[in-house]
């Protein structure tokens, strides 16, 4: 019932990548969004504003998301949304001096640095020894100037410039440009927790995998489910066909 | 208001609030929505997921108040009152589907039953004045 209420007004539909729309893969670069979930989130796309919000850079994200909704935002919220140039170069200096600097440092196999222009990503998913690999990247990381915001997630640590916008930030901007009311955000990850602890009571929160120190408010029990969720938003926003379950 | 000024007032406001019970009661049979009631939808509406406190504020009425007029919509089926994941000790409010389309119903009515006020607008503001002298 608390989700069809959102159908009643004007209310943004936003969505994390990884873990959301897609499945988590070993393979970062492998990841894509099922044809199904596809499918859905064009026709909610057609509904109402929908917003895809990821820590990939826009152009890969791009190349994931066929369909168009009202925004595509990449880099934790530093793409797509028209930030000052300024903001764009200082984070890009940033990220080639990390670059250089981490570029020297033997972390292992299964580690992978990604670069998304405006900040990194060290996936070690692949490696075998996780624990011991996790504290040498924070041991190399705590040595970058100038010194990046960083946000650890499910096998990944992503390096970010400090005072650059945040998912959390996005959200509020594209809810702010769209004249939204209310907003419902489903995430998976410790980045979109920057979504997730905003004051703001017109957000309603989804956490993909329930996680009693995260402060979503609601949560799906997995990744799967995703689709179901988007079935019944299209439905609620389509009257005439009254869903068969009330969530 | 030059001559009996106090009597014309409260006389005055007796017709105003008359006006308002008689309003009041017709949206109640009608609609089973009460003016308050009615207002309080109104905000919901957009609010999908207003936890009591946060609808009392936005209503401008203290906060048991607005635990009885809850408690009556729901019994009407016209609001959704679910626990807080975050806090137990916390409702969450929502609209329902049957809320929704009393409350658009309930709206036409209501508009054109308050467009009749307006010709208590310069009555009202006299008042005003009187009471302040």
């Amino acid at each position: 019932m608390i989700l069809e209420s959102l159908s009643f007004t004007k209310t943004l539909y936003a969505f994390d990548f990884d873990g959301t729309l897609s499945r988590i893969v070993k393979v970062p670069s492998e990841a894509k969004i099922g044809r199904l979930t596809l499918q859905l989130l064009q026709q909610l796309a057609g509904l109402a504003p929908v917003a895809v919000v990821s820590g990939r850079s826009l152009k890969d994200l791009k190349q994931r998301i066929i369909c168009r909704p009202a925004y595509l935002v990449g880099n934790h919220g530093l793409e797509g949304l028209g930030v000052s140039p300024g903001v764009y170069s200082r984070a890009q200096e940033s990220c080639d001096l990390w670059k250089a600097k981490l570029s020297g440092v033997e972390f292992g196999s299964g580690v992978e640095i990604e670069d998304k222009e405006f900040s990194l990503a060290i996936h070690y998913r692949l490696s075998r020894n996780k624990r011991e690999v996790k504290l040498r990247i924070k041991e190399a990381l705590e040595s970058l100037e100038p010194l990046p915001r960083l946000i650890t997630g499910k096998s990944v640590v992503n390096v970010l410039p400090v005072g650059a916008p945040h998912k959390g930030l996005a959200v509020l901007e594209i809810a702010k440009k769209l004249g939204t009311r209310s907003v419902l955000y489903v995430g998976d990850d410790d980045t979109d927790e920057d979504v997730f602890s905003l004051p703001d009571p017109g957000i309603m929160t989804v956490r993909v995998g329930k996680k009693a120190s995260s402060q979503a408010r609601y949560y799906l029990e997995r990744q799967s489910e995703i689709n179901e969720l988007l079935k019944r938003l299209i439905q609620y926003h389509r009257p005439q066909t009254k869903p068969q379950r009330q969530l | 208001m030059s001559t009996h000024q106090p009597e014309r007032a409260w006389f005055l406001l007796l017709d105003v609030w008359g006006s308002i019970q008689r309003f009041n009661k017709e949206s109640e049979k009608r609609f089973g929505l009460s003016l308050v009631q009615w207002c309080l939808l109104r905000r919901l509406i957009d609010m999908p997921f207003a936890s009591a406190q946060s609808l009392a504020a936005e209503v401008g009425v203290h906060p048991s108040t607005m635990t009885q007029t809850i408690k009556r919509l729901e019994k009407k089926r016209f609001v959704f009152v679910g626990e807080d994941p975050k806090d137990s000790r916390k409702k969450m409010i929502s609209i329902t589907r049957l809320g929704k389309e009393t409350l658009e119903t309930a709206s036409k009515h209501m508009r054109s039953g308050m467009a009749g006020w307006s010709s208590f607008g310069e009555d009202i503001h006299q008042l005003g004045e009187a009471f302040q002298r």
